[in-house]
């Protein structure tokens, strides 16, 4: 394979670079249209409706229809706005969201993957930018509702920012690794870390879900308190990024917990990267359906929960693994 | 070192906003997240139905009660024929009595079923919402088949109903009470027992009796305080007084008492339609009124059990066959005197979960 | 801490269930027999007694008519405004030769204000299409082919002269589907 990761920097690594990340965004563009339509799909197989039906067969081409509504509308800024920064939160919420997928190793053969040894920490480090975007967003939109919603995305994501990076830790005190590549060969290897971590998964999906800003942690964006958060005054293609910051994100958390928990691509029989699809769409599917069942948690119980009961579970777990390691 | 400076805010909350059930508008000022004072503005809904009853024959008036609690257009209509009935002095044929309790309790268990469905997607979770259309749907079908409407049903008349129950509709009552239990039981799995929304409503928005009785709350409002008060038990109209049921109380008065308290109240309703579709017989669906319907000059007051509190009538009449004045108690108008009081000092995640659970209609707040 | 399991569970129950959605513009709702719909008019029943207009609680329906040659009241013009009609019933129900009635026709969605202006023509063209039309007519054949074979029976009875047993039965049986007809099309009016 082409090892551009390591080789020096040259016209050709340069252009693969470019056309892998071309590459990617398409790829990663088409994901986030199915995963809205399946979300949709799904959800309302759950509440006994039949979902989009109307656009092509199945209605297969409704989230395709969605995106184009949305290029073709007007980008309005309101006129009390802070111009440069409300056109500059989307970007900066949705940039980071879309460098992440470079860590993350699809399969076996790591073509689009940077195989950097602090992947998990760069992984957690960018993803905390895309909090910046959100909370610039809900600012400078000078809108009650969006403030109230950047307020709350700010306390939410910052206090769970903790707990989630408390319960990865355990996963590389077992590797002795922050590289994910050799996260999933040490898994393939051995065990899938689901089973002796399963304390550490279970707080990185709920911490997960909460730096998702998805029900039951959607408060944010709590359409039926602040109308729609931190994106109430965003229209068009503005708010189409914020969408898509979003479910770029259910994504690549899928695809973390994918590879840090239930051994990445490896698996038998089938190739690396359908092992790969399978997990992270079981991990997609357990959010769709968290979304159809729960009620939204207030404020103030989201955050004693995170401080109360998250983080000194997963402070424990660390204790305990890395016991075991040291063993 | 100088202090962080803070300052309140002004946050309209509606006429359009997605939860105040329709177009009402709540003016809260909030520190942060803390309300510190909320103000109510009620009217964007206002028709006149008063206003306008008073040209009206009291035949006239009963399309208009409809669409005062839209979700309990049964139970309006019964309202108002019921208070012209008192001031009559009218005999109701036995199978008509029989009819309204049965077409009533039902409108009450679909207007409680939306209750718990439109509260719960206040409070997040879609599902329930779409779940309830189901089983209000067989309601809203059995009421198309009898009055031929699904919303706005103008069924009563004064002195009976207006149609007899079309074949087989009984039956189909008498296969619906199962059906129900069956799902008020798959409710209790789906919402009930969540901790999410156990820890969001339970202690909150509580009052006490005292106060829900100054407040002259009714209904569900003032049982979930423990107060016994409904007004099927103590003060018997129509044949309420034949059926066995229990009133349900609540202990707290939060949140939680009162959406539980319409779990149980389905129940009880349940027991109702059960008992009277067993003890209907046959006979006239309109009892012997004058073909002009003309109330003998005096003040009457005829008030019943709504699916939201006391709905009372108060016809004022020079012995027209208009009333010289109406007055309609509508419990949503009252319930909501309290909310004030409830909001000060509470979240901003708080103000949806006490708005919903005191249950307003906005149709009826306005009048 | 189980009770959020049970609620996954009562959701992903649902799943396989079969879906509810109706689909509504390519098939269209089949309403129960009281359906309270767009109304159908029918002048040659109106005898313009006036009594639905003025039973009307939002003064929706106007009429007029006039006396022809034989002192009989006809119906010239017949309106109802949709912009204010609640479609109460009101109307159908106090309508003593039944020429109001209503239909199970529900859209009435339109562009402009003046097509909810209804007139006697459009209401009569409802009735057509969408009314009791075709159950009048049916029951209006019916009973010229019963008086038809009551007239033939009579014949018969006179002709024979002691066929008593069979005449009155026979009538009875051809006399029953129509009234079945007449009932089934009776949107309107009090059932008693």
């Amino acid at each position: 394979m082409l090892n551009w990761q390591s080789s020096p920097l040259t016209g050709i690594g340069f252009l693969g670079m470019v056309i892998g990340g071309v590459l990617i965004l398409g790829l990663i563009l088409g994901i986030v249209t199915y995963l809205i339509y399946f979300e949709r799909k799904i959800i309302g197989w759950m509440q006994l409706r039949i979902g989009p039906n109307r656009v092509g067969p199945f209605g297969l081409m409704q989230s395709i229809a969605d995106v184009l509504k949305l290029l073709i509308k007007e980008d309005i800024v309101p006129e009390n706005a802070d111009r440069s920064l409300f056109l500059l939160a989307p970007i900066i919420a949705f940039v980071p969201s879309f460098m992440v997928l470079a860590l993350i190793p699809f399969t076996a053969t790591h073509v689009f993957t940077s195989n950097t040894q602090v992947g998990l920490l760069l992984y957690l480090a960018l993803s905390s930018i895309t909090i910046l975007g959100i909370v610039l967003g809900g600012w400078a939109s000078n809108n009650k509702y969006s403030l109230l919603g950047g307020m709350r995305s700010a306390a939410q994501m910052v206090s769970y920012e903790i707990p989630l990076g408390m319960s990865v830790i355990g996963v590389v005190l077992l590797t002795g690794s922050l590289n994910l590549n050799t996260i999933v060969v040490a898994q393939s290897r051995h065990i899938w870390y689901i089973i002796p971590q399963i304390v550490g998964f279970i707080i990185f999906m709920i911490a997960g879900l909460a730096e998702l800003n998805r029900t039951p942690f959607d408060l944010p964006e709590a359409e039926s308190e602040l109308v729609a958060g931190y994106f109430t005054e965003y229209s068009g293609f503005r708010f189409a990024f914020f969408m898509l910051t979003e479910y770029v994100y259910v994504f690549a958390l899928c695809a973390l917990a994918t590879t840090l928990f239930l051994g990445g691509w490896s698996g038998p029989f089938l190739p690396s990267w359908i092992w790969f699809a399978i997990k992270t769409s079981a991990c997609i599917f357990f959010i769709f359906w968290v979304r159809a069942t729960m009620p939204r948690i207030r404020g103030d119980q989201l955050m004693g929960f995170a401080w109360k009961v998250l983080i000194p579970v997963a402070l424990a777990n660390l204790i305990v693994t890395a016991g075991v390691a040291l063993l | 070192m100088s202090t962080l400076r803070s300052e309140e805010m002004i946050l309209n909350v509606g006429p359009q906003h997605p939860s105040t059930h329709g177009v009402f508008r709540l003016v809260v000022t909030i520190d942060g997240e803390e309300i510190v004072d909320a103000d109510p503005v009620v009217g964007y809904l206002h028709r006149g139905t008063e206003k306008l009853a008073e040209n009206l024959q009291y035949t006239q008036i009963i399309p208009y009660t409809d669409r005062l609690d839209y979700l309990a257009s049964m139970i309006n209509n019964y309202a108002l024929v019921h208070a012209v009935e008192y001031a009559l002095d009218l005999e109701i044929p036995e199978r008509a009595e029989h009819l309204r309790i049965i077409v009533m309790e039902l409108n009450r268990i679909a207007s409680h079923l939306l209750f718990v469905g439109a509260y719960l997607l206040d409070l997040g979770a879609m599902s329930p919402f779409l779940y309830v259309f189901q089983e209000r749907e067989r309601i809203v079908q059995l009421f198309t088949e009898i009055c031929g409407a699904r919303l706005t049903y103008n069924y009563m008349r004064i002195g009976g109903v207006k149609w007899d129950a079309p074949p087989g509709w009984l039956q189909k009552v008498r296969e619906f009470i199962p059906f129900m239990r069956e799902k008020i039981r798959m409710y209790d799995d789906l919402i009930s027992g969540n901790e999410i929304f156990l820890n969001r409503v339970k202690g909150t928005g509580v009052f006490t009796q005292e106060e829900a009785i100054n407040h002259s709350l009714s209904g569900i409002n003032l049982r979930s305080t423990g107060f016994n008060w409904d007004l099927r038990k103590n003060q018997p109209y129509g044949i309420y007084d034949r059926f066995d049921f229990d009133v349900v109380l609540g202990q707290k008065g939060d949140c939680f008492d009162r959406y539980w308290l319409h779990m149980l109240e389905m129940e009880q309703s349940l027991r109702i339609v059960e008992q009277a579709v067993e003890a209907i017989g046959d006979g006239l669906i309109l009892g012997k009124v004058p073909k002009l319907i003309r109330v003998p000059a005096g003040e009457y007051y005829a008030g019943i059990e709504g699916a939201r509190g006391e709905l009372g009538v108060y016809i004022v009449s020079d012995g027209k066959d208009k009333p010289y004045r109406l007055k309609l108690r509508r419990p949503s108008f009252v319930n909501l005197q309290i909310l004030r009081k409830l909001l000060i000092g509470q979240s901003m995640s708080n103000l949806i979960a006490i708005l919903g659970a005191v249950d307003i209609v906005l149709g009826e707040v306005d009048g | 801490m189980f009770g959020v399991f049970k609620g996954l569970g009562v959701t992903i129950r649902q799943l396989p269930k079969k879906k509810v959605t109706l689909m509504y513009p390519e098939v269209k709702p089949v309403w129960p027999e009281r359906y309270r719909g767009i109304h159908e008019f029918i002048p040659e029943l109106c005898i313009v007694c006036n009594q639905c207009a003025r039973i009307c609680p939002t003064d929706c329906i106007s009429l007029s008519g006039t006396r022809d040659e034989n002192k009989k009241l006809r119906i010239d013009t017949y309106d109802i405004n949709f912009e204010i009609c609640i479609l109460c019933d009101l109307c159908t129900e106090v309508c003593p030769t039944e020429s109001i009635r209503m239909t199970d026709q529900f859209e009435l969605a339109s562009y402009t204000r003046d097509s909810l202006y209804k007139d006697m023509k459009w209401l009569y063209q409802n009735h057509i299409e969408h009314g009791s039309y075709q159950a009048l007519q049916a029951a209006k054949t019916e009973e010229e082919a019963n008086a038809a074979r009551e007239a033939q029976a009579a014949n018969a009875e006179a002709a024979s002269g002691a066929g008593q047993k069979a005449s009155p039965e026979e009538a009875n049986a051809a006399r029953m589907p129509a009234d079945e007809t007449v009932s089934s099309s009776g949107k309107g009016g009090q059932p008693e």
